[in-house]
């Protein structure tokens, strides 16, 4: 007995004594859903971090599963207060976070504690975290789609430019006819690797299509209004006409599509930027060709590239006031990992703090300076409730356009199923 | 002896306290919280207003609750039957081999079963898998044309059935080889004896005998796929989610991807309903087929 009372009295002693060193430093929860590549080096800059503020801040990590799991786990604990203190957060997801009250604000004082503002931002990433001139996260980074092609490819079949990219980009008939011409050659199974087999994935190929002509998804609450819907048959239409024609891989889902490519079985594929690490790590073990990446062909009328951006917000933990000491803890982690994120931008990622990609290091960073200009054209997701990564407007999209995609169903009829759905959410 | 029933009912009470205890906390008082939550419009948390019948006056005019039971009809018609019959002619086959072979065999057959569906899913979808599949491989062999089995939906249901009943049929072989080694051997001694031949000893003695255990896996089986909804979801990833959505995996997409806690509690009472009408009218149906089996041999 005196023995546990004397082990009892040794444990509160060692308890007593974890919690003064505690008390000494803020210690920050962080929840992310980086699993891939990503993740590892988001790991990496926690680490940096938690060694540039040692005695002061230290982050706890948890790395959690990507989409609804994630947004669900959110939204549960902020209900009861279990919530951490900062987040990573798609900003297409922030419209349905505001109408439940999971997010704090940033306010004015945040920004100018963290040093940043509007105009350390593109204008649409600025604008994506923005509900009723209110922000609501801090952008990290904005990853847009990009379109991957094998440079050894399509320089035998002379569709190179002199400055190493694609022939072709600038219409439609161009870039069919590059298509067309790497089908001739013979020496690839598909000139264009497409993920048609996961119409989730190519809502964000169509939707930058629409963008080229200006189109939207929604205005004023409504779906696919005016010649929106023509908009988005036309977009539709040029991929099943690829499909067609026998210029893209049909039914492929994405690890597929990514295999297809690294492979060398199809020439050309449009991906997001997080793959570029997938492509550096391969190259540099020997086991890739030359590669490239550029922004998206202009199909239609202008450049326009569809882009979520990773931010950070803070929940709106219910019943618990987060203490000053511990607001400014965040704010001062927020604002680090933007300020260093040159490294994140190894993960394909571009930077959303123009300071870092204005910088001399970034712009010496390939692929990476190549698409970035794209930031110019970017577009985001509506504004709604329905909107973002694994929401249900990404459900209705998909139910469509795989059938579309791999020429089972017309583009038209595809568009007045997907505006009957849309408008039954 | 007399006995003292007062504290007899005493001694019972405190026994069963522990079970209704649980069973009101993790079932009785959630499913009193959901019917109250399906007449509002409350959001995945928190309260709504209340909107009287609404919620379930809405769902026989949409289309998506009507895709999802049909889909769910049309996976129980795929999966129960078919599966219960697989599993009877393998339990049958299983049944004839004897010592270590037999527990090889039976082994080989339950294997799947332990798998997680995560597994499955993964094991699956890589073997029929558009451009990568084993399977596409062997229909390239015989000039067949490639089939996206998960990403059309003529092809999507038949094949979860399939996987289904590769999964789960070796429970339901356990409870037939269970069923049928509990028929006496004498009495198939005896129809030896009478020159039964195969088929007559079957229908007239392993059949009816295994009967209750027939009904029995039936009704397991029917309860498990209405409910389906695993590998369902994993399946459709990516691929037409709203054309092959089940009822299940439409209470899931209502509550947690669109954020509407009040509609989905409607669908899973209805779906609540359908389970316990379904399963009382089969289970009584298995009944009745049974007893007038039993008055054919007399």
């Amino acid at each position: 007995m005196r023995n546990i009372l004397k082990i009892g009295a040794g444990a509160l002693a060692a308890l007593g004594l974890t919690v003064s060193v505690a008390q000494s430093a803020e210690t920050v929860l962080w929840w992310d859903f980086l699993g891939g590549g990503d993740g590892v080096r988001m790991k990496q800059l926690i680490s940096d971090f938690n060694a540039a503020h040692d005695g002061e801040i230290t982050i706890d990590a948890t790395t959690l599963e990507w989409g609804v799991p994630f947004y669900t786990k959110v939204q549960t604990s902020a209900a009861v207060g279990e919530a951490p203190d900062v987040m990573t957060y798609h900003a297409s997801r922030i419209p349905l976070a505001v109408s439940q009250g999971i997010l704090q604000e940033i306010t004015t004082d945040d920004w100018s504690a963290m040093g940043m503002g509007q105009g350390d931002f593109a204008e649409a990433t600025w604008d994506a975290v923005t509900i009723d001139s209110k922000q609501y996260a801090v952008p990290l980074d904005t990853h847009p789609i990009v379109l991957y092609y094998n440079k050894d490819v399509l320089s035998a079949a002379g569709l190179l430019n002199d400055d190493g990219t694609p022939k072709g980009m600038d219409s439609r008939e161009g870039f069919t006819a590059t298509l067309q011409a790497l089908k001739d050659s013979g020496s690839i199974k598909f000139p264009l690797g497409s993920v048609t087999g996961d119409g989730n994935f190519m809502f964000r190929t169509i939707y930058s299509l629409m963008g080229q002509q200006d189109g939207e998804l929604m205005t004023d609450g409504e779906f696919l209004t005016g010649d929106n819907g023509d908009k988005l048959e036309n977009a539709l239409g040029v991929l099943a006409e690829w499909t067609n024609a026998g210029l893209q891989s049909t039914y492929t889902d994405y690890p597929a599509t990514v295999a297809l490519f690294t492979s060398g079985e199809a020439a050309m594929m449009i991906n997001g930027v997080w793959e570029v690490p997938t492509m550096t790590d391969q190259h540099a073990a020997g086991n890739l060709f030359e590669w490239g990446a550029v922004e998206l062909p202009v199909i239609f009328d202008h450049p326009s590239t569809y882009a979520d951006s990773h931010s950070f917000a803070i929940p709106a933990n219910a019943g618990k006031e987060m203490t000053a000491e511990k607001r400014a803890a965040v704010l001062e982690v927020m604002s680090w990992v933007d300020k260093n994120s040159l490294f994140w931008a190894t993960a394909g990622h571009i930077p959303a703090y123009a300071p870092v990609t204005n910088s001399a290091e970034y712009k010496a960073m390939e692929p990476n300076a190549t698409y970035s200009p794209l930031t110019a054209n970017m577009i985001f997701d509506p504004k709604s409730v329905f909107a973002g990564v694994a929401g249900p407007m990404f459900d209705v999209m998909s139910t469509y356009f795989v059938p579309t995609l791999n020429g089972e169903m017309d583009p038209a009829d595809a568009v007045a199923d997907i505006k009957d759905e849309l408008n039954d959410m | 002896m007399l006995r003292n029933s007062r504290s007899e009912i005493l001694v019972a009470l405190v026994l069963i306290a522990p079970f209704c205890a649980v069973y009101g906390l993790v079932f009785v008082y959630p499913t009193i919280k959901m019917l109250l939550l399906s007449v509002t419009d409350a959001p995945l948390i928190g309260p709504g207003e209340f909107v009287g019948l609404d919620n379930y006056t809405r769902l026989p005019g949409e289309r998506r609750f009507n895709t999802a039971l049909w889909n769910t009809t049309y996976f129980v018609i795929l999966s129960v039957v078919p599966g219960t019959i697989v599993a009877l002619l393998i339990a049958l086959g299983v049944n004839r081999l004897s010592g270590r072979l037999q527990a090889l065999v039976l082994a080989l057959f339950f294997l799947p079963y332990i798998l997680p569906v995560s597994v499955v899913y993964r094991l699956w979808d890589w073997t029929l898998n558009f451009q990568f599949g084993v399977a596409m491989h062997v229909l390239d062999w015989f000039s067949i044309p490639r089939i996206p089995v998960f990403k059309t939906t003529t092809w999507f249901m038949p094949a979860v059935a399939f996987v289904t009943i590769w999964w789960t049929a070796g429970f339901s072989i356990l409870l037939f080889l269970a069923g049928l080694r509990a028929i006496p051997v004498e009495i198939y001694e005896a129809a030896a004896l009478d020159n039964a031949g195969r088929w007559n000893t079957f229908r007239k003695i392993t059949w009816p005998l295994l009967w209750p255990v027939t009904a029995l896996v039936l009704t397991i089986q029917l309860i498990l796929q209405l409910k389906i909804f695993d590998q369902v979801y994993l399946f459709s990833f990516g691929g037409r989610p709203n054309d092959t959505m089940v009822l299940v995996q439409y209470v899931y997409t209502r509550a947690f991807v669109s954020n509407q806690g009040g509609r989905a509690a409607a669908i899973a009472v209805t779906l609540f309903f359908i389970v316990i009408i379904v399963s009382v009218l089969q289970f009584q149906l298995l009944r009745l087929a049974g007893n007038s089996g039993k008055g054919d041999d007399k």
